[in-house]
């Protein structure tokens, strides 16, 4: 039977982790934006040359943090890819291993002057009636132009499939705010995005409507809005909003972030609380708010560690005296070499303040970015 | 520092008893659909074990066939999973909300509504 449960567990793929690779605990310890280390405007996917330079400064064993360990390619092309896998325990009221495939996809970006071409491909969970070649497919596919192709600084104005900019946008998507809130795994969306980037502030508004083809955590259309200004050499503070409508539900989120360096100890803290309104058009007009909150604590140490301690609060629905749950989460990342990191990540979970059924795990991942 | 000690008061304090109404369209849209149907769960593209849940007319679907009209029948299958005490428990992943559960168990006992 464990056996069984095992192997439930690891085809119950592509679920644990955002397909990311942005760290903004790294943010303001050194570059004070997304672009500083990625093409993204707002962060994930290909690193740029400062990137890997970023990520061979970070590991233990750097080596060549380059594409495939620097392999050749033309000037007008970037590659990345990641490769995640996790396994351990997990417990939603009852015990088991699990084991999780959590991410094989592989990232180009073609560029030429100030426009470029970006896609991120790869395996998902086989499709319903779908052939086998249904397990392939593009997470992110969009045109870029880029008002200053050779600063991190400038306007960007994004077309395609993506993942409209908000919040924090950290890797692990369990984060309340992101798995309640308005950055969820496989929110991707065909999208207009416009972003204005610097070092003193940025601004990210996006215009979508929801996958007409595939399920996505987004079924409704609509716009979202991020924005953040540094406040001195090591603060940040930010305001976000989104609006989705749909058949089902229309719904209307807010928020605030704040991020705070401590040069001291190395502790970079990270904050982010937002307020949920859900409209249930197709439940009579049922009404709901739900509040979601996450605080991180992140700090470096030894030979390419990095700690991070976070709490988080959801409540599920304000009309419901008990609805809501907290979690305390633990990981420790090792930058093994550029291009390998381990993680060790816990969570416990407490329902009503621990009166009813709590949760957790123990997960010890794997990332390989090629 | 008592602002911030009154507002976490609040916000464990606020509520009242469980008066959403139980109705296919409360627990499909604001228990099922977060809880069931991500994309890689049981969404309608990858409709796991023949289930999905991601919008109200697939969630019925479901349900259908989890609880048959009337509550009678296989209504012990989706009840038997939501509380299972074994591996097979659902959501595999995070524990589900005790008042969700009774409200679903209450909206069964009350004849599986809307289906």
């Amino acid at each position: 039977m464990r056996a069984t449960i095992f192997i439930l567990a690891a085809l119950h793929a592509v679920t644990a982790a955002r397909p990311a690779s942005a760290y903004p605990q790294y943010q303001l310890d050194s570059d004070k934006t997304c672009t500083g280390c990625h093409l993204a405007p707002d962060g994930g996917g290909i690193l740029n040359e400062n990137g890997t330079n970023t990520a061979e400064s970070t590991a233990w064993h750097p080596g060549d943090g380059g594409f495939m360990y620097g392999m050749s390619k033309p000037s007008w092309l970037e590659l990345g890819g990641d490769v995640r896998a996790a396994a351990g325990f997990v417990d939603p009221g009852v015990s088991s291993a699990a084991a999780y495939p959590m991410q094989a996809e592989v990232a180009a970006s073609a560029h030429f002057s100030g426009f470029s071409i970006h896609a991120i491909g790869g395996l998902r969970r086989p499709q319903d009636q779908g052939s086998a070649l249904h397990a392939l497919w593009s997470r992110e596919h969009y045109v870029m132009w880029q008002a200053n192709p050779d600063d991190h600084e400038g306007f960007y104005v994004r077309v395609g499939r993506l993942l409209p900019t908000f919040g924090l946008r950290l890797a692990e998507h369990v984060v309340y705010t992101q798995r309640y809130g308005g950055y969820p795994l496989y929110g991707e969306v065909y999208a207009v995005a416009a972003s204005y980037v610097s070092d003193a502030f940025e601004v990210h508004a996006a215009g979508f409507i929801h996958d007409p083809i595939a399920s996505a955590e987004e079924h409704g259309d609509g716009g979202a809005l991020y924005a953040e200004a540094r406040v001195g050499e090591h603060a940040a503070i930010g305001a976000e909003g989104k609006y989705s409508a749909s058949d089902d539900a229309h719904r209307t989120y807010g928020g605030v972030t704040g991020k705070l360096f401590l040069p001291g100890p190395k502790l970079q803290l990270l904050g982010e609380a937002q307020v949920i309104r859900e409209d249930f058009v197709a439940a009579g007009g049922d009404k709901v708010t739900q509040l979601a909150g996450y605080a991180l604590a992140s700090h470096p140490f030894g030979g390419g560690f990095l700690l991070d301690v976070g709490a988080g609060h959801f409540t599920e629905d304000t009309r419901v005296k008990g609805l809501f749950r907290d979690c305390l989460d633990a990981q420790i990342h090792w930058f093994q070499t550029s291009h390998i990191e381990w993680l060790l990540s816990a969570r416990v979970e407490l329902l009503d303040l621990g009166s009813h059924t709590n949760g957790g795990y123990l997960l010890a991942q794997l990332h390989y970015r090629l | 520092m008592r602002s911030l000690t009154f507002l976490l008061v609040a916000l464990v304090a606020c509520g009242t008893e469980d008066s959403r109404p139980a109705t296919v369209e409360v627990i499909s849209l604001e228990i099922l659909a977060p809880a069931c149907g991500a994309p890689q769960c049981h969404s309608t593209s990858t409709n796991q074990s023949g289930y999905a849940f991601d919008t109200l007319a697939v969630s019925k679907l479901a349900l259908k066939q989890l609880v048959g009209p009337g509550g009678g029948g296989r209504n012990k299958n989706l009840m038997e999973v939501l509380t299972s005490t074994s591996g097979k428990l659902m959501p595999p992943d995070a524990p589900l909300d005790p008042a969700d559960i009774k409200l679903i168990e209450t909206w069964i006992a009350n004849g599986a509504q809307g289906l």
